[in-house]
């Protein structure tokens, strides 16, 4: 039980980082100055 | 006594050591913008002064003058001319190289009329005695109107002083050192009596410089004292030779050579790295070791690297209790981490490289050496340090291409560069030769694995200049072409820059792209382990039922109710609906999603096979590569992984634009969706067609 | 004839005379490349483009297109 809890937990915050990455990321006028603009 | 802040910018030409300045004052306490390649963003560092007090010390792009003519200078002037701003200086600190003061004092003069308390830092003092020059130094600060610090920030010496010096900075003089209004003195009278509370020169920096200027409306400055572009340039010149004027009054007082030393190397080294045979063969020499060496030398990390986290899988999932978070973790973000981690040496193996290149002051020479032929192909001389920078990565080669001063042979520069093979294509392709090139060795010594690499590298260097030669022939762009380099002397590069140099870009490039990968393979693997109806829910019930005249051992069962899980899996649908798109190119649906996914980031490729893989996997032990080679298509019993699917596959890769970031700072840097849109369309579709041809031939 | 920067020969010096401001980029200006400035033709590219000249002390390269607009009076050389 508490495993679920916590994987759904890491699942939450995955979709979360990519969603902000790259939906949000073009609002943001300024360029990303913090070091997590992804390079590849 | 509590910890004062202060902000100290450092200011200065390319080729000074500023950035040597930087890392000796800073350490490793830096936050290094986040793009590997040339230094174009903000760099910024702290420094603890004596008397309790921090530094946060920023290190300015490269420039020559304040008037900006790219990009990164006017950052530099944005920031200069903005009180406001967090980050503007309470002290300047302009780097200098004794060889070449007099080009070096034209910015400190313009920064001095901007009334910012100002340090000179003489650099490179350790060359002084080499090249007979002498320094009076307290000549030259009573005439500068500053403090100077004579540093060598290659032996380190110096830079106890230059600290007290930011330390004292109240005690600097802030009055400019020369009236620049002298030039056109009815017109500069005017402008201060419209503005009288404005600095007179940051007024003139307006009124010629492209620039933002939070206090004043720019155009209310404009209208009313407008003059026509060829004018102003002349005032500019006026200016420039008035500056250089009173530098060269100084320098004939403050500043002896002894020119009868010893021409110094640069002459000869110079002939031979220019030269038109020994010149090209010495750079294509340089090209080959750094290739052949990025794939040969890596793969012994990288081989350790992959076996190592094959066998945390394996502990994880015998080691911890049962369950779904233990799946993810042995299935998921085990896999995922070290699909990011085997990138390490090959990226720092690069940067390498690419830094030593840049600090020996080696890579003006080929910008020079190679100009003339860029140019056929509608490129410049300059869009080589992209071009080989973009075998990092093309995100700092783009920005690398702003010290491009043509915008036709900048903009083609930019859409060209994507096809160089960056280093996310490089565990892409490094997996797919280990599985279809045999490893085999041609004339005794060149491993054939090695050549097709670098065959790749070529193919795709090939095609950036190829496409750059019809975009040339095809974009009706006429602007005018000024081309100015500057050629260093050459530098032993310095152990401490390169080291900080890897170490800065190889973390960003893993911390940025490693973070897009691991949330992938988090969410690959939700997909892959849950699916919609009874095909999967019930796939136990179906397997006994497909079975039920056989009798399976445990293994072969299990091994059967995975295959059937995943193939009705979310991911397991989502592939098989774009099964028919990518069939014909010898990808069947496990490829189709990995192809999927690449389109975040290229090298979450083979994240995703191993996370596809793996789930299910009742075998943990194995590696990426095994689980690939062991592969087998249902309908034939072929190998997936086969020759005619592999080339199909290489070719793929070396085309399609799959990167997000890229097509985000293509339009950032061209200010315009269309080119981002037409490299999406084109690469692709170039791609697309290539696979097709080249699997249907060799199948 | 005009002697140019584009009409020197290897190892040759010269002081420049003068130029058509809005030929020439201000960059090449910044780094003293101005009236009366000391100028010596150091290497020529293979393919005779670009020029790379010493300037006053300052290490540049610059393109034929550029050095045709930069009018120079040659220094006799003796040595």
């Amino acid at each position: 039980m508490i495993q679920e809890i916590i994987a759904f937990a890491i699942l939450g915050i995955a979709v979360g980082f990519l969603v902000k990455k790259f939906f949000w990321k073009s609002k943001k006028k300024k360029d990303c100055g913090d070091g997590n603009c992804g390079c590849s | 006594m509590s910890v004062q802040n202060i902000n100290v910018a450092l200011i200065g030409n390319p080729n000074t050591g500023k950035t040597s300045v930087f890392n000796q004052l800073t350490g490793l306490n830096q936050q290094v913008g986040n793009y590997p390649g040339i230094t174009v963003e903000k760099k910024m560092g702290f420094c603890k002064l004596p008397h309790n007090i921090k530094a946060n010390i920023l290190d300015l792009p490269g420039t020559y003058s304040l008037n900006a003519s790219s990009m990164d200078e006017s950052v530099v002037i944005e920031l200069l001319l903005n009180k406001n701003d967090k980050l503007y200086p309470d002290v300047a600190v302009v780097v200098t190289d004794v060889e070449n003061l007099k080009r070096n004092l034209l910015i400190y003069t313009q920064i001095k009329d901007l009334q910012i308390p100002t340090i000179l830092v003489i650099n490179m003092s350790d060359r002084m005695e080499r090249k007979g020059i002498s320094l009076d130094i307290p000549l030259l600060e009573e005439k500068l109107k500053t403090k100077i610090a004579l540093v060598s920030s290659r032996k380190g010496l110096g830079i106890e002083e230059l600290k007290e010096l930011i330390v004292s900075y109240k005690t600097i003089p802030h009055e400019p050192c020369l009236n620049a209004s002298v030039i056109d003195e009815e017109y500069f009278k005017k402008l201060q009596h419209a503005f009288p509370n404005q600095l007179l020169y940051k007024l003139w920096l307006v009124i010629t410089q492209d620039v933002n200027f939070s206090n004043l409306d720019r155009n209310e400055i404009r209208s009313t004292f407008t003059k026509s572009h060829s004018e102003l340039k002349r005032l500019q010149q006026k200016e420039t030779i008035k500056r250089y004027q009173f530098i060269n009054d100084v320098l004939k007082e403050g500043l002896k050579v002894d020119a009868s030393m010893a021409k110094d190397i640069r002459a000869k080294l110079d002939r031979v790295l220019t030269h038109k045979v020994w010149g090209y063969a010495i750079f294509f020499a340089i090209l080959f070791l750094i290739f052949q060496s990025i794939f040969s030398w890596s793969t012994i990390p990288m081989d350790f690297i992959d076996s190592t986290f094959a066998s945390l899988s394996a502990w994880t999932a015998a080691e911890l209790p049962s369950g779904i978070l233990t799946d993810l973790l042995s299935q998921g973000i085990i896999p995922g981490i070290g699909g990011v981690i085997i990138f390490i040496p090959q990226i720092a193996f690069l940067f390498l490289f690419i830094s030593i290149l840049e600090e020996s002051g080696y890579m003006s020479r080929v910008v020079f050496l190679m100009d003339k032929i860029m140019r056929k192909f509608g490129l410049s001389g300059k869009s080589v340090v992209p071009l080989i920078s973009g075998t990092a990565c093309a995100i700092p080669a783009i920005m690398a291409t702003r010290n491009i001063e043509n915008w036709k042979e900048r903009l083609i520069t930019i859409l060209v560069t994507p096809f160089t093979t960056c280093s996310a294509r490089l565990p892409v392709y490094a997996i797919i030769i280990s599985l279809v090139i045999p490893s085999t060795r041609v004339f005794g010594i060149l491993n054939l694995q090695g050549l097709t690499l670098m065959f790749l590298y070529v193919l795709g260097f090939g095609t950036a200049i190829l496409s750059a030669y019809i975009l040339n022939k095809v974009l009706k762009l006429e602007s005018k072409t000024y081309f100015v380099v500057e050629m260093p002397s050459y530098k032993m590069p310095l152990f401490k820059n390169v080291g900080i140099n890897v170490v800065e870009k190889t973390k960003a490039f893993i911390v940025g792209a490693g973070k897009i990968i691991l949330a992938i393979s988090v969410i690959l693997w939700f997909l892959a382990s849950y699916g919609p109806g009874k095909d999967f829910n019930e796939a136990e019930t179906i397997v006994k039922e497909r079975f039920a005249d056989k009798t399976l051992t445990e293994i072969q069962f299990e091994n059967e109710v995975a295959s059937q899980k995943l193939e009705n899996s979310y991911i397991g649908l989502m592939g098989r609906a774009i099964e028919p798109a990518i069939e014909p190119l010898g990808y069947d649906w496990k490829i189709g999603i990995a192809l999927i996914s690449s389109f975040a980031a290229r090298e979450v490729f083979v994240g995703t096979l191993a996370t596809i893989y793996s789930v299910g996997d009742t075998d943990n032990e194995s590696t990426i590569k095994s689980k690939m080679q062991a592969e087998i298509r249902p309908e034939t019993g072929q190998k997936v992984f086969n020759f005619a699917t592999g080339v199909s596959l290489l070719l793929f890769y070396a085309f399609a634009m799959q990167c997000a970031s890229t097509l985000a700072i293509t339009k950032k840097e061209t200010n315009s969706w269309k080119w981002p849109a037409m490299q999406l369309v084109l690469m692709s579709g170039l791609a697309y067609f290539t696979a097709l041809i080249a699997y249907q031939l060799l199948k | 004839m005009q002697n140019t920067i584009h009409t020197l020969k290897k190892g040759e010096k010269a002081i420049i005379k003068d130029f058509d401001i809005d030929l020439v980029p201000l960059k090449l200006l910044e780094m003293g490349c101005l009236p009366g400035s000391l100028v010596e033709l150091i290497q020529i590219a293979p393919f005779g483009d670009p020029l790379y000249l010493d300037i006053n002390g300052s290490h540049v390269a610059i393109r034929i297109e550029t050095a045709r607009e930069i009018e120079v009076e040659l220094i006799q050389n003796n040595l």
